[in-house]
């Protein structure tokens, strides 16, 4: 039964092992898709080229799909995945730095690291200035505490908050990502064609 | 008219580089290993932790009284049992390292270099790659997660959070893009 | 009549958009039906690996060993009058919706063990592998550990034992009970809730992960 670490099918160590194994195709894939470049990221908010978004929803919908299935045939115990508890007004305020950084510096943390390893410079730095931000951060930590751990809205998913069924999100979610992807390749070719 | 311009090759490889994948079939790779994480150790994957720990450790090295002391890196050091270095995402980031040179290298595209635009000089763009990341630290921490973490497996779990920080981001971004241009294009 | 080809893009549109109709059924969720396994469970029960005894447990909470949670069934005023030491409170309502981890041993008591041993089917039922019902329930922790009886006639080996016995129910604060004649028509009373935690047994309640599982 899935997650077989929380049956205790194996162990701590296995656990870390897993994780390297893991972040090799996590790195591979983000490379292949050219993720690794910060002119490629960058170019989503030019609208030329869609592909972080082509990139981002193709595996949230596939993941997505994948524990419904195996949720529904009882392979996967869903309540067993660990989901980020919601705080969400800093959660959004979060998001919105994340965005603006995203376009000054070129990259995600994820992205930067796949990137400082194909040995682009820009990426190294970037990984530095994330730590040099994670010190700041943890310095005035104290002071910002109370709003960080505002709005605790608890492990919330979207069907429970809109009173949903899942199948019917699901459903939604990917007539949305597919419209989208449509939508994103004919303004690649209008913004692609004039510049 | 192909919307990906072809990456410049690996210096010394005697071939161009390899165009980048298909988008959707690199996101149906990435939404399997995405998948696996789920399946194996009930957990998805991330970045911005990695950070965090790394961090941690380093102060605890240098001043450990105040790595201890602080609240926010003190979560990373755990009660002392493990090496904070030990953590889940320090071996997935090392990972993505390996997996994302492994690419690089068959493909041709691993190379030193720096990305930019045209118009813009290496020292001011390797500047806005160091302030992108504080900025990135700050909003990664204040939401409990970057792209990876947060849009990548919570959106996959349907979270509520994670899908406002995913829009958030976009809506961030594009409200940049314009100023950042002259980086860019 | 001649379909048009399709790009591999739009053949994975048509491939998600069939999976996500598809998906409009699904219910991925384990909700409060489960299913049993008769033959498997009858022989559990009949082997009755599934048993502690209260010295068992008396024991294993003055050696101060965190890999077990013990679990109260009762009331919550039950439970704030009186709990073996270390035990947590969740009523036989809350016990499946509770978060155990599916690694953890789970030892149940009630008053007398029925309740222990329903709630032992239930959580069988819902996959977990490891649970345990205290043998005799409260009344058995009274018996056997608080007020440990040794009969006027008693052999020299069973002396030896009830000294241990003796050691045992004075830590959890109560009296063991050396004449034949003491044993009590009455029931006794229940010690007051200052039974010392042993040191290290406190943890078994601690917070699991020292560290974050986030990202």
């Amino acid at each position: 039964m899935a997650p077989f670490y929380k049956y205790g099918f194996f162990g701590d160590e296995m656990s870390l092992v897993l994780a390297f194994v893991l972040g090799t195709g996590f790195g591979f894939f983000l490379e292949r898709a050219g993720f690794g470049s910060a002119r490629k990221l960058a170019a989503q908010f030019y609208l030329y080229d869609m592909s972080v978004f082509k990139v981002m929803f193709t595996a949230i919908v596939t993941a997505l799909l994948g524990v419904t299935y195996l949720g529904w045939i009882g392979w996967l115990d869903l309540s067993l995945v660990y989901l980020v508890p919601t705080h969400l007004v800093p959660q959004v305020v979060g998001g919105l730095v994340l965005g603006v950084g995203f376009v000054i510096g070129g990259y995600c943390p994820g992205t930067s690291v796949a990137s400082l390893a194909t040995g682009r410079i820009d990426g190294l730095v970037y990984a530095f200035g994330i730590g040099a931000g994670t010190l700041v951060y943890a310095e005035v930590y104290p002071a910002i505490k109370d709003f960080v751990n505002s709005n605790d809205m608890g492990q919330v998913t979207l069907p429970e908050v809109f009173d949903l069924p899942w199948g019917l999100v699901v459903f939604a979610v990917v007539v949305i990502a597919v419209a989208g992807f449509s939508a994103a390749t004919f303004i690649e070719r209008r913004i692609g064609d004039r510049s | 008219m192909s919307s990906d311009h072809r990456p410049a090759a690996t210096p010394g490889s005697g071939r161009p580089a390899s165009p980048y994948w298909n988008p959707y079939l690199a996101g149906i790779g990435l939404g399997l290993v995405l998948l696996a994480a789920f399946v194996l150790v009930g957990r998805g994957l991330g970045a911005s932790g990695a950070f965090s720990s790394t961090v941690a450790w380093l102060v605890n090295m240098v001043a450990p009284a105040h790595a201890q002391s602080n609240e926010y890196l003190q979560g990373y050091l755990g009660d002392g049992t493990t090496h904070p270095l030990k953590a889940w995402l320090v071996f997935e980031v090392l990972g993505v390292m390996a997996g994302a040179l492994f690419s690089g290298l068959l493909a041709g595209r691993a190379r030193i270099a720096v990305e930019k635009g045209p118009r813009v000089s290496t020292a001011v763009r390797l500047l806005c790659a160091f302030a992108g990341g504080i900025l990135m630290a700050f909003g990664a921490h204040l939401a409990r997660g970057c792209t990876s973490g947060q849009a990548l497996t919570g959106g996959a779990l349907l979270n509520v959070g994670s899908w406002a920080f995913m829009l958030m981001v976009f809506v961030g971004g594009y409200a940049v893009a314009w100023f950042m241009r002259w980086q860019w294009r | 009549m001649k379909l048009p080809a399709l790009t591999l893009n739009q053949k994975l549109a048509c491939l998600a958009l069939a999976l996500g109709v598809l998906a409009l059924f699904s219910v991925p969720h384990r909700g409060p039906v489960v299913t049993l396994d008769t033959r498997e469970l009858a022989l559990i029960v009949e082997k009755e690996v599934d048993h502690v005894t209260p010295s068992e447990l008396a024991g294993w909470i003055v050696q101060g060993r965190s890999d077990y949670r013990l679990v109260d069934l009762r009331a919550e005023s039950d439970y704030a009058a009186y709990h073996i030491p270390t035990a947590e409170n969740v009523t036989v309502a809350a016990l499946p919706e509770f978060p155990f981890l599916r690694t953890e041993k789970i030892v149940l008591y009630s008053d007398g063990g029925i309740h222990a041993a329903q709630a032992w089917m239930l959580m069988q039922a819902q996959g977990y592998r490891a649970v345990y019902t205290v043998l005799g329930g409260l009344e058995g922790w009274k018996d056997e550990v608080l007020y440990p009886a040794l009969p006027a006639q008693a052999p020299a080996a069973d002396r030896a034992r009830f000294e241990r016995a003796a050691a045992l129910s004075r830590f959890f604060g109560g009296e063991p009970r050396a004449e034949g004649g003491a044993v009590a028509a009455a029931p006794m009373a229940l010690p007051k809730l200052a039974a010392p935690a042993p040191s290290g047994a406190a943890s078994a309640v601690a917070p699991r992960k020292k560290k974050k599982e986030g990202c």
